[in-house]
């Protein structure tokens, strides 16, 4: 009969031989030997322990990774970056701003809905001020949280902070715009 | 209320009358802390993708140890092996989406982990030694610190003839040795058959023997 195949050695090693290999096995020296030293090769192996890091190295490797993921420009999943909700929360409230902008702006005739937001972001500062200032003038702050108009405390701050420096340095540069635009 | 009060009191200057105002309400979620300790990993791994942190903290913390020591027996440092575990996490994070549940999370985490290592460690040969002697480690009267020194030197071989293995050997006996993980498990991990599975542990132990110079 053949000797054990690789596979079969492996098996043996393992224990699950199938019966007619076993029967070779328990008559053929040579193949006992071969798992002999396998065996033994293994147990060495296996006796190689491994040093445990410090107790406190998890805590560590957790922050390492949240650092890292932090800097990473994708969200999980290969998502958009700025998709992430500290950032749609107050992103979402401003495009809730602009929308009541472009429909409560009076306007003389039917337009189109794109004609009444470029419209409505053309209007001047103080109007948007005053409208915003009518929405809101009366309203409690736990209507205005459940009416989605306002966003969790901090979360700007937290939004910004969550920024790439590429993000950041592109926010700066929208916010140099917009002021200049403000001054003139 | 507080805030009522402020809001009214910041805006009240500025109200002006004769607008007709409609309000649209975007449905924004709320984001509110979620509670990760009794989550399952496949709710885990559903709230991280909606893009709670905390939730994936909470994978870091439950798998961290498992992937670590899949590094560090790959490379056998402390450093290296934190460096390959944090790039393992971070790569999980980015392709958290192509997880389908089809395995456990911790198999699919081996699989990131094990190709982070296969890219990452050199596929050149480390430098290894034959012991050709084991009658030393095998002298029942050296005891106490030159016995550990004598232990650890010979893991230390051991350690070395691992990495000199090939790599598809090299995390087959890792798995399989510091793991205990079945034939089919590994073969899911390394995308191979049982079979090839079955063939690279027979190698990478024959291998060792030769390289350790283990003949009974």
């Amino acid at each position: 009969m053949t000797h054990l195949t690789s596979d079969q050695l492996v098996d043996a090693l393992d224990g699950v031989l199938e019966r007619a290999r076993q029967s070779h096995l328990d008559a053929c020296q040579p193949c006992q030997q071969q798992v002999a030293e396998l065996a033994a090769v293994l147990r060495e192996t296996r006796a190689v322990d491994m040093p445990e890091p410090s107790p406190l190295y998890w805590q560590h490797l957790s922050e390492r990774v949240r650092t890292a993921i932090d800097a990473e420009p994708v969200a999980a999943g290969g998502g958009g970056g700025w998709l992430r909700w500290p950032v749609l929360a107050p992103v979402a409230a401003l495009a809730l701003t602009v929308m009541a902008l472009a429909v409560a702006v009076p306007r003389p005739s039917p337009v189109t809905p794109d004609v009444a937001l470029r419209e409505a972001s053309e209007a001047p500062l103080d109007d948007s001020f005053a409208m915003i200032a009518d929405l809101v003038g009366d309203m409690d702050w736990d209507t205005a949280m459940s009416a989605g108009l306002t966003v969790a405390l901090g979360a700007a701050d937290r939004a910004v902070l969550q920024l790439t420096s590429a993000e950041q340095q592109e926010l700066t540069r929208l916010l140099k715009v917009e002021l200049l635009r403000a001054k003139s | 209320m507080t805030h009522g009060s402020a809001v009214r009191t910041a805006w009240a200057p500025a109200v002006a009358t004769g607008w007709t105002v409609t309000v649209v309400q975007l449905s924004a979620p709320a984001v509110a802390a979620i509670n990760v300790d009794g989550m399952g990993d496949a709710a885990l791994v559903a709230a991280s993708i909606e893009g709670r942190r905390e939730a994936f903290d909470a994978i870091v913390e439950r798998h961290r140890r498992t992937v670590y020591q899949v590094c560090y027996r790959f490379v056998g440092n402390h450093e290296d092996a934190s460096d390959l575990s944090q790039e393992s996490f971070v790569r999980a994070w980015r392709g958290l989406k192509t997880f389908k549940g089809e395995s456990a999370l911790s198999t699919w985490l081996y699989r990131v982990a094990v190709n982070v290592c296969l890219n990452r460690v050199s596929a050149k040969t480390l430098p290894t030694y034959s012991i050709e002697s084991t009658d030393r480690f095998e002298d029942t009267r050296i005891e106490g610190a030159q016995a550990a020194l004598l232990r650890e030197e010979r893991a230390a071989a051991v350690r070395k003839a691992i990495a000199s293995l090939p790599k598809k050997q090299r995390a087959t006996l890792i798995l399989r040795t510091y793991h205990d993980m079945p034939h089919q498990q590994i073969a899911d991990i390394l995308g191979s058959s049982v079979g090839a599975t079955k063939a690279n542990f027979f190698h990478a132990l024959a291998n060792l023997k030769k390289i350790l110079g283990n003949e009974p």
